[in-house]
């Protein structure tokens, strides 16, 4: 190498450092940047406070299924009311269907057989959703007030929302052509004009309530304590799948009455947190080191074989 | 040779096989957007998921994935004796990622709604990266293939454009894309300046190009590899659909490991196959050599699968008697057996040593992906899922059509490279034989 050209591959180099070191003052403001912006779960959680909630109190439920009528009714599902009351598909969340956002289920006592207990299955509107996290072009979304709302000119029908739903709640219209991702939206419409959500304004035995989230979390417990042989102490949806807008109050077991039981505590979205992070890692690091690689074996081999690199091709 | 070589093309019975499976998948797809998934799938709400997922996806992703790992063995680790492997491994990627993308478009409900994966950015979402990358690989790999065209049609001007071009759109591209991935514009001013200094340093004459090829090609193409096959594994993390032999936090390292251990295989694999189909020696010589990365990529894939099993404290649930146990059973079995054969020596310079090995992983990575995504799955309140055979036949027909594709490309592209000098292939006669009299009808 002669010193001229010495000194223009010192000056190239040169350059090049400046650019790379460019790359990892910004990579540092980066970290620092998602520090700050990092939403931890617990904002959330105080979020929903403040935010549109129902209760269902089942030791209250009559069973009269008032609420699904309703809701039928009002989201124009389009079923008769001899379709909504005869015969029973499930007692779990395999009742829901596209024509069917809510359904209450109904559990014979062991202990008394003459009793029976009631549990409601629909979207629980979770704090953190899975759904919501996993649905790639935010066609569901959690709104400021709540609700978790489908949004049909976006969604590709990827059911991943199904996927990732822990309460198994997105339904599919397996049978048509331009098929949709429905569930119970907590009436967004409804409760937009200042009203209740339709299944609540039709229970006539005041086990469903809608208000906000602080508030009925804080009645249900007050249930809890005030009769506290009535209840399991429980409120189901307070911290399941990192808590949901919908929360239950049950004397039974939850899992005897249709819900689904060993949820984690954290919301889902945690799952896959981790190695979502990794992504700038992986991008930057692996840019930096093949590209060094590279440039380290490539001038090696050209050592070794005593040649000057070309560098035009 | 004035012409770039290419192989001829005419109607053989296997041709005929593949041209009635393509048609029959294709009926089929015509029906189910007819009728909706119901009724050509057994999925359910439980079930939303199944054999689509597992095969067209998952594994048809990993066994596409051969093109990274080879570009960066060749252009990057200095593995240029291996060049001739790479077109035939870029042109498969390629296909395969267009077929995934059809078939993608089978299984998504509203498949015209793709375009709003553009523009609504949720980048919380392993489906989004997912969706993002296999759009910019694809767009990566065919760039990678251009020149193989670009030769065919001997358009020289522009093969240089396309030299000085196909950098800079990686560049953009890449920007773009860690844009939408991290929402942080300090992430993509630092991933954008490390590749313009690459560049810059390669203009300049600091750092040696390549003479093929692109360095920053080659680099985005691992870089969005990297990402995607382990995001594959991401995924599922959400869903607590999967029994505990499937599902582990290690699932995104799982499915990164498995796609680079595939890799080798699957070059192998194809190599030696389409030698056979297309009446040409098997380039032993470079096969051979890749055999031997296998024992240390298979041995390291193992370990990472039951390690992970010690450390989750679930190696009893080995022990049940269901199928989801067996279908473990049978995934670990086929590494064994894979590791067994790439350990010997022996078995692995003869061709016939080599296609077995070479069978056994791919069929592993299979085993383990299809547990994921179709046998591992169990919703106790929905009962079983079962693929339905018209799901079977569509993905069938899916693979028919490109191989199909993958014939009629090397009928008109310059994709294999001259055959090596008789001698330094282990067993050339009867395939030297083979091609000599085999006087290919040519269509083009
Ligand atoms: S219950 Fe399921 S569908 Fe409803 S918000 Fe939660 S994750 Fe989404
Ligand atoms: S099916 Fe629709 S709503 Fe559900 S995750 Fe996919 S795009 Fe989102
Ligand atoms: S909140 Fe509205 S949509 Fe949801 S179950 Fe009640 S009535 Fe139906």
């Amino acid at each position: 190498m002669s010193a001229l050209s010495r000194r223009r591959f010192l000056e190239r180099g040169g350059r090049a450092a400046v650019g790379l070191a460019g790359a990892g003052a910004s990579a540092a403001v980066a970290l620092a940047e998602d520090a700050v912006a990092d939403t931890g779960a617990d904002r959330l959680v105080e979020q929903a406070a403040a935010q549109w909630a129902m209760l269902f109190d089942s030791t209250l439920c009559v069973g009269c299924r008032a609420c699904e009528l309703a809701c039928n009714t009002d989201n124009e599902l389009g079923r008769t009311p001899d379709e909504i009351f005869e015969g029973r598909p499930a007692e779990d969340a395999r009742a829901l269907a596209p024509s069917v956002f809510t359904y209450v289920t109904f559990h014979q006592v062991e202990a008394d057989p003459s009793t029976a207990a009631f549990g409601k299955v629909q979207c629980m509107h979770c704090i953190e959703p899975a759904c919501v996290s996993s649905c790639p072009v935010l066609a569901l979304h959690k709104t400021a007030e709540g609700p978790v709302v489908w949004d049909g000119t976006r969604c590709l029908g990827c059911r991943y929302c199904m996927m990732a739903c822990p309460f198994l709640v997105p339904r599919f219209d397996w049978d048509s052509r331009n098929p949709r991702i429905t569930k119970c939206d907590m009436c967004f419409d409804l409760q937009g004009q200042g009203k209740p959500p339709a299944c609540v304004a039709a229970c006539p035995s005041k086990a469903l309530r809608a208000g906000t989230r602080a508030d009925l979390l804080a009645e249900a417990h007050r249930r809890i304590e005030t009769r506290p042989r009535r209840y399991v102490h429980h409120v189901y949806g307070e911290h399941e799948a990192g808590g949901t807008n919908f929360l239950h109050l049950a004397a039974r077991p939850f899992d005897e009455l249709g819900y689904r039981r060993n949820l984690p505590m954290r919301s889902y979205r945690e799952y896959t947190k981790p190695a979502m992070a990794t992504i700038p890692y992986v991008l930057g690091g692996l840019g930096v080191a093949l590209g060094a690689l590279r440039w380290i074996i490539n001038r090696r081999a050209d050592v070794a074989a005593g040649g000057h690199e070309e560098s035009q091709p | 040779m004035s012409r770039p070589p290419t192989q001829g093309l005419r109607l053989t019975p296997g041709l005929a096989i593949l041209l009635v499976l393509a048609v029959a998948g294709l009926g089929l797809i015509a029906y189910r957007f007819a009728f909706g998934l119901g009724a050509v799938t057994n999925l359910s709400d439980g079930y939303p998921w199944g054999f689509w997922i597992g095969m067209d996806i998952l594994v048809g992703i990993a066994l596409a994935g051969g093109g990274f790992v080879l570009a960066g063995l060749v252009h990057i680790f200095g593995g240029h004796r291996f060049h001739a492997l790479t077109r035939p491994a870029i042109l498969t990627a390629f296909l395969g990622y267009l077929l995934f993308i059809f078939a993608l478009m089978v299984d998504l409900g509203r498949p015209w709604n793709i375009w709003w994966a553009l523009i609504s950015w949720n980048h919380v979402s392993p489906m989004f990266e997912v969706a993002w990358c296999v759009m910019f690989y694809t767009f990566v790999l065919f760039l990678e293939l251009l020149p193989a065209v670009l030769e065919r049609l001997q358009w020289e001007r522009a093969h240089q454009l396309w030299r000085r071009v196909a950098p800079l759109l990686v560049i953009a591209a890449l920007t773009v894309f860690t844009f939408a991935m991290t929402d942080s514009l300090g992430w993509t001013v630092a991933v954008a300046a490390i590749l313009a200094a690459w560049e810059t340093l390669m203009r300049t004459g600091v750092m040696a190009r390549d003479r093929q090829m692109p360095i920053l090609l080659i680099m985005a193409g691992i870089m969005l590899s990297t990402l995607h096959q382990s995001s594959l594994g991401t995924l599922f993390l959400i869903t607590d659909k999967l029994g505990p032999l499937w599902y582990t936090p290690m699932l995104p390292l799982l499915f990164f490991l498995s796609a680079v251990m595939v890799a080798p295989a699957m070059v192998i694999f194809e190599g030696l196959v389409s030698a056979r189909v297309l009446h040409r020696r098997p380039e032993l010589p470079l096969l051979v050599p890749l055999g031997r990365a296998l024992p240390f990529l298979l041995a390291g894939y193992l370990i990472v699968r039951v390690g992970d099993l010690l450390f989750r404290g679930v190696v009893l649930e080995t022990m049940r008697q269901t199928l989801a146990t067996w279908w473990w059973w049978l995934e670990i079995a086929l590494v064994l057996v894979a590791l067994a054969i790439f350990a010997s020596p022996d078995l692995v310079r003869r061709g016939r040593g080599l296609l077995l090995g070479a069978t056994a992983t791919v069929l592993a990575l299979i085993t383990h992906r299809t547990g994921v995504a179709i046998v591992g799955l169990d919703v106790p309140e929905y009962g079983r899922y079962v693929p339905a055979w018209p799901e079977v036949v569509i993905t069938a027909g899916i693979v028919a059509l490109g191989l199909l594709a993958f014939r009629l490309a090397v009928a008109f592209l310059p994709i294999y490279e001259p055959e090596l000098e008789p001698g330094t292939a282990g067993r050339a006669p009867r395939a030297v034989h083979d091609h000599l009299t085999a006087t290919p009808v040519r269509v083009g």
